[in-house]
């Protein structure tokens, strides 16, 4: 059987879940391995959300942000990105693969934007293999 | 005589065994009237298999109160481990490496066979070193902290555990109490001033001195964070101190090394250590050995040997 992944994709309440919304109402086609969900700010996302969702059966961690300048809360998503650094540094440390997590950027407009990279981390993840593995 | 209690050490270094016997004055009404000691490997004679040797099955008395120290590394701690689990009532990890694995644990951030091979085999050891088979009890996949193989009543971490506070947790049991121990961390409980930004935007190591004035309190030296120094105190379980006073290792100005292990009893000290860096604006590359942050907690899986990364095509 092909290896499916489980990606848990932590998506902004202003942007990127809109945008995630408006990929829905539009009916664009995304692989179906993606569960997002919905916080208010990208930089709420402490590392431990990340490491728990990876050791409890997460093959790959998506962090999707408003673009830099463009945050709700000012400046969260400049957290997100300084953490972003250390949590990809860290991930080996804990035994996973680097690739396993990625940070993007989508505004509330972006649905081909989000289908895009959530396809991507699929494909990827599918190539890596599970988490743990 | 007094309630029984049962002490037993796993992979430890009797270090906790020695702040057991570090309470001072109330250590006497304690094993003589408070307690009844009915096995204590390390302080008392009584031995697993009869006081001659005739038993053929490890035996450790019925006690109600039972105090095992040091993680579980070998079968051999494993077997004493769940007897001690049979025979007694309440079960108290004492110590770091009973709580989160500790200094053992270590271990568990490298390949175990490739650890045995440095050890037993390489140039420096005598030839024709072989790693031991017989007599010596083999050693489990990785380093256990207690309450992964059994049921945990009560625990209370520590490098070794405050003296004050192994006391206040046997009296309060037996007293039939909840015990009063510290639930901070050690920055919550350390008087050192803060100013709440870092004066440079790296860690130090630590080859260079702490700023500080010898004639004034802690109270009066910038916190060690701040100066740039590895700190471990907003990670780490307050208690060093026995609950008042400045914690240990800041009253001799020295930064804090994480002996109690994380605040919260599944918090990752590398990760929240780590977090707290990146958050503040000091450089988190500039820690050098970043791993061994986890060098009191690396049980429960923390500490896990580094993935080889595959070649790319």
């Amino acid at each position: 059987m092909d290896f499916e992944p489980k990606i848990i994709v932590f998506c902004c309440n202003w942007c990127s879940y809109a945008a995630a919304d408006l990929a829905g109402i539009n009916r664009m086609q995304y692989p179906h391995n993606v569960w997002i969900i919905r916080l208010m700010c990208s930089g709420m996302v402490h590392p431990e959300f990340i490491m728990d969702a990876l050791s409890q059966g997460a093959d790959g961690v998506m962090v999707l942000g408003c673009h830099l300048g463009e945050c709700h809360y000012r400046d969260g998503n400049y957290r997100a990105l300084d953490r972003s650094d250390m949590v990809v540094e860290l991930l080996e440390d804990f035994g996973y693969e680097q690739e396993r997590f990625h940070l993007a950027w989508i505004s509330s407009q972006e649905a081909d934007k989000f289908v895009e990279v959530v396809s991507g981390m699929v494909n990827r993840i599918k190539k890596l293999g599970p988490a743990g593995g | 005589m007094g309630v029984t209690a049962a002490m037993e050490w796993l992979g430890s270094c009797s270090g906790c065994e020695i702040a057991f016997l570090n309470i001072g004055e109330d250590l006497v009404p304690l094993i003589t009237e408070t307690l009844d000691l009915v096995h204590a490997p390390l302080l008392m004679d009584h031995k697993y298999f009869g006081q001659c040797g005739e038993g053929v099955t490890l035996e450790i008395p019925d006690a109600v109160i039972g105090i095992v120290t040091g993680g579980v590394n070998n079968r051999e701690h494993l077997t004493v481990l769940r007897q001690m689990r049979k025979k007694c009532r309440l079960l108290i990890a004492l110590g770091t490496c009973a709580t989160h694995g500790g200094i053992p644990a270590l271990m568990n951030g490298q390949d175990q066979q490739a650890s045995w091979q440095a050890i037993f085999k390489t140039v420096s050891t005598d030839p024709g070193a072989e790693i031991p088979e017989v007599e010596v009890p083999p050693p489990l996949d990785r380093v256990y902290a207690c309450d992964e193989k059994v049921k945990i009543d009560m625990q209370l971490p520590g490098c070794p555990p405050n003296p004050e506070l192994i006391a206040e947790l046997l009296v309060a049991i037996v007293e039939g109490r909840s015990p009063v121990l510290p639930g901070k961390s050690v920055c919550d409980t350390c008087p050192a001033r803060r100013e709440g930004r870092s004066v440079v935007g790296k860690v130090k190591r630590f080859i260079e001195n702490v700023e500080f004035d010898p004639g004034e309190p802690v109270s009066g030296m910038r916190c060690l964070l701040e100066q740039g120094f590895m700190c471990m105190g907003p990670v780490t379980a307050g208690g060093c101190n026995g609950g008042e006073g400045v914690p240990a290792c800041i009253s001799a100005r020295v930064p804090c090394r994480g002996c109690f292990g994380p605040v919260r009893k599944n918090g990752n000290q590398l990760l929240d250590m780590m977090n707290g860096l990146a958050s503040n604006g000091i450089d988190f590359k500039s820690v050098v050995d970043r791993r061994s942050i986890l060098r009191f907690s690396g049980a429960h899986g923390r500490l896990r040997p580094l993935k080889k990364r595959v070649a790319k095509e």
